[in-house]
Order: C-alpha cells, then structure tokens, then sequence
C-alpha cells in the first residue's frame, strides 16, 4: 500500500506529464536548443528534467509539432527547436482548452467545498 | 570523457539504427552544458561526471525514453487468454506425468521410488519447457496481432454501430469444450513422450501385473514421435485460438480447415505405413497367454486388429471433418 505522500507524488507525476507539453511549446516561438530550454522552464518554476525533455522534444518534432536546425557554428553543435506552423496552431488551440480546464476545475474545487458548507 | 562516451554508447546501443548518430550527438551536447553549469571555469572532474550522468539516469531507462513505447512480449489484450492457456497446459502436464508414475508403478512396483524421482526429474524439465513454448506462441500471436490493430486503425474509426453482435448462443463456443481438449492433448503427449509401451493391451493374472502388449512398433516409433509430438502441438494451437475467439467465426473455420488437413495427411502418412505398428502384435497376444492361437477368439482378434489401421483413419477423418462442418455451420448462424 501507497502512503498518502507516494499517492500525491504518483498523482503529480501524472499531472506534470501531461502539462508539461503546453509549456515546452509555449517557450519555441523563438528557437531554443535542449538545455537553454531546461535552464528557462526551471526559472519560470515548470520543473523538468533533461531525460524527460529531450526525448519529448524529438518526439514533437516527429509529430510535426516542432522544425529543428542543427546550429554548427558554436564550440559544440546544438540542434535547436522551434514551433512549426502546425504546432502554432496546436498550441493556440492547447491554451484555450487549458484555460477552460482551469475554469471548470476550479468552479468544481470551489462549489464542491461551497455545498458542503451550504452555501453555494 | 571516457565515461561519458560509454554513458552515449549504452544508451544509443538500445535504440534504433537510424537514431543512434543524431541523438548522440544531442546527448553530447546536453552533457557538456550541464557540465559546464555546474562546473564553470573550473577543471572539470570525475565526480562532476558522475553527478550529471546520475542526474540523466540510468541508460536503459534513458533509451526507454527516446523509445517512447512500452515494450512487452504479450500486450493486455492477449495476457488474459495466455494466463489461462499456461495454466491449463501446466495443470493436464502435470496429471499426465503423474498417470505416468501411475502406470509405471503398476507395470513394476518394486522400483517406485525410481518412479518417484523419475517424476520430479520431468516436472523440472518439462514445466519450463511448457512454460517457453506457450509464451513464445502468444509472443508470436501478439507481435504479428499487434500489428494488424494498429494498421487498420480500428479505434480511430470506431463507431458504436461496428460492436459486432453478441454472439448466438449458438456459435459460442463454450470455454470447457477446448480446454477439455487442451488437457486431453496434453496428457496424450506426455504419454507419447515417454514411452510408445503405454498404449496396449495390459496383461494382468493372479491379482497382479504381467505384461503390456504394445500397439505400436517400439522399434521405429522413435522416428514417429517428433510427427507425432508436433501433430498435438498444432492441435493445442487450433484449441486455444478456439480459446481466444469465443465464437465460432469463418476466420476460425478457415484456420481449423488449414490445421486439420494438415493432421489428416500426418495420421494418414504415420499410420498406413506398416513401420508404425507393432509387427508381432498377435504373436504377443498369444505369448502373453491371452488367446490361443487357431481359436476362434485368436481369428476375431486378427481380423480386429487388421482392419484396426483402416477403422482408426476413418474414425479420424469423421472427427476432423466433423469437426470443421460444425464450425462452419456454428458460424454461418447469425
């Protein structure tokens, strides 16, 4: 048996999977190599681990979702990403099915403890 | 640096072909980034090393990553049906080797113990190899199934006027009738496998055990068994994918055709032959003291056992043939 803590940790594995796509694709309007990306999520609080994005990455780009461009010219080659023109789209569609997402998350959060409490 | 080219090599070595240079390459790179933020100016050393690639985990569970997929042997949708196979299979071999212990005692009951170990000698052996067959079938039966689903998309496309109706009573088929005759199958090829003596006329006098006058001929069967062996071995196929499917369908029918002509030119090949069955089967009747020779039950028993080539072909052949129009007739029912 799981304690409570494992429970939430599982829980927040599988929430972080799935939003983790929406905030790599909203960092590639301008391209980004794989650990420049690493280094602006972690600033801006979105914790992913390389192992995690570089395979998400590849995998985007073989969706389509994303174009890459291997850059050469720096001391080490560097294959940088960007948000194709489809996945421009998809992301524009991804933020608006998000932001509804909260919205009825949080009216179920809020009125679920507003019932019990009896006023709604 | 050598450690990290043996960290790039593990990890590309479990990917693809065409994937290993590129992803190299980025790996690579992403080392040497995380390296130099961690490290700065300074010389970069072994610990260093270490922390970044520990901080990157294990290879087999990086190239896991890249592979996006899951990768098993027998997928959800066929672990059930497998479950219940081996466990079928596992169950009738074990009574099978144990009416051979059985039999065994009774013909010499002096060496049981002999017997005994006997038994658990082929249990050890016998339950893995059981265990490998079965698995690879369905390991078989997923890759090549597994595919097909994917290909033509049927989840995609799904539409809650394609649910195939609840099969007809009629043309269930019901779970018992193949494993009764996985286990039926099994036991007879435990018996085979051990000793062509088993099958016989078992000779007993004054209480006790005397003799087996054997069917078959002891001397060539061992150039039939692996006919034999194998012969069972597609049958128990044909009864688990009855298993499987649950009704009778014309893909069905198709496949139990395919499996039983094969075993009607098997049985018909072994046993016309004059190879397969015991030469001097009368002659032993008679020495066992059964009949006597000239008597009018020695005649009957000739003629019995003469014609015995021919009653058993035929009784095979009406079984498979049954066996296929009552599947085609169960299937056409709708």
């Amino acid at each position: 048996m799981l304690n409570e803590q494992e429970h939430i940790d599982k829980l927040m594995l599988e929430l972080r999977r799935g939003t983790i796509t929406i905030g790599v694709l909203s960092q590639l309007s301008i391209p980004q190599y794989g650990y420049s990306l690493v280094t602006i999520l972690n600033e801006k609080g979105v914790q992913v681990e390389p192992g995690t994005l570089y395979p998400l990455l590849r995998r985007l780009e073989k969706q389509g979702l994303l174009e890459s461009l291997w850059d050469t010219n720096e001391a080490r080659p560097r294959k940088y990403y960007k948000l194709s023109e489809m996945g421009t789209e998809v992301y524009g569609q991804l933020c608006k099915e998000w932001e509804s997402m909260v919205v009825s998350l949080n009216h179920l959060i809020h009125t679920g403890k507003g019932e019990e409490d009896g006023n709604d | 640096m050598e450690m990290i080219d043996r960290y790039i090599y593990a990890v590309t070595q479990k990917l693809p072909q065409s994937q290993r240079e590129d992803i190299a390459i980025e790996l690579r790179g992403l080392i040497e980034d995380m390296l130099e933020e961690r490290v700065g100016n300074r010389e970069i050393n072994k610990k260093d090393m270490e922390s970044v690639l520990l901080e990157l985990g294990s290879p087999r569970e990086m190239a896991n990553k890249y592979r996006g997929t899951k990768r098993y042997l027998i997928g959800p949708e066929l672990y059930d049906s497998f479950l219940i196979v081996l466990k079928i299979v596992l169950i009738s071999m074990t009574a099978g080797l144990g009416i051979v212990f059985v039999i065994e005692t009774i013909i010499n009951p002096v060496e049981i113990l002999d017997h005994f170990v006997g038994l658990i000698v082929s249990l050890v052996t016998a339950v893995p190899q059981a265990l490998g067959w079965v698995t690879i079938s369905f390991a078989i039966a997923d890759y090549y199934g597994g595919i097909k689903t994917k290909d033509l998309g049927l989840d995609k496309t799904w539409h809650p006027s394609m649910l195939s109706a609840v099969p007809d009573p009629k043309r269930r088929i019901k779970r018992s009738e193949p494993i009764v005759s996985i286990i039926f199958y099994v036991i007879v090829m435990v018996l085979f496998a051990f000793s062509s003596n088993f099958f016989g006329v078992y000779v007993f006098n004054d209480g006790g055990f005397r003799e087996v006058v054997p069917f078959l001929n002891e001397d060539t069967f061992s150039q039939f068994m692996p006919f034999v062996l194998l012969l069972l071995a597609i049958f128990i196929v044909k009864e688990s994918i009855k298993l499987i499917s649950g009704k009778w369908t014309m893909k069905l029918v198709g496949y139990t055709v395919v499996i039983n002509l094969l075993g009607i030119m098997v049985v018909s090949f072994l046993i016309t032959g004059d190879a397969f069955w015991n030469p001097e089967f009368m002659s032993d009747l008679v020495h066992a003291g059964i009949v006597t020779e000239g008597s009018e039950g020695y005649q009957i028993g000739e003629s019995i056992w003469e014609n015995s080539t021919r009653i058993i072909v035929i009784l095979f052949l009406v079984g498979l043939v049954w066996d296929t129009i009552d599947g085609f007739i169960k299937a056409r029912k709708r």
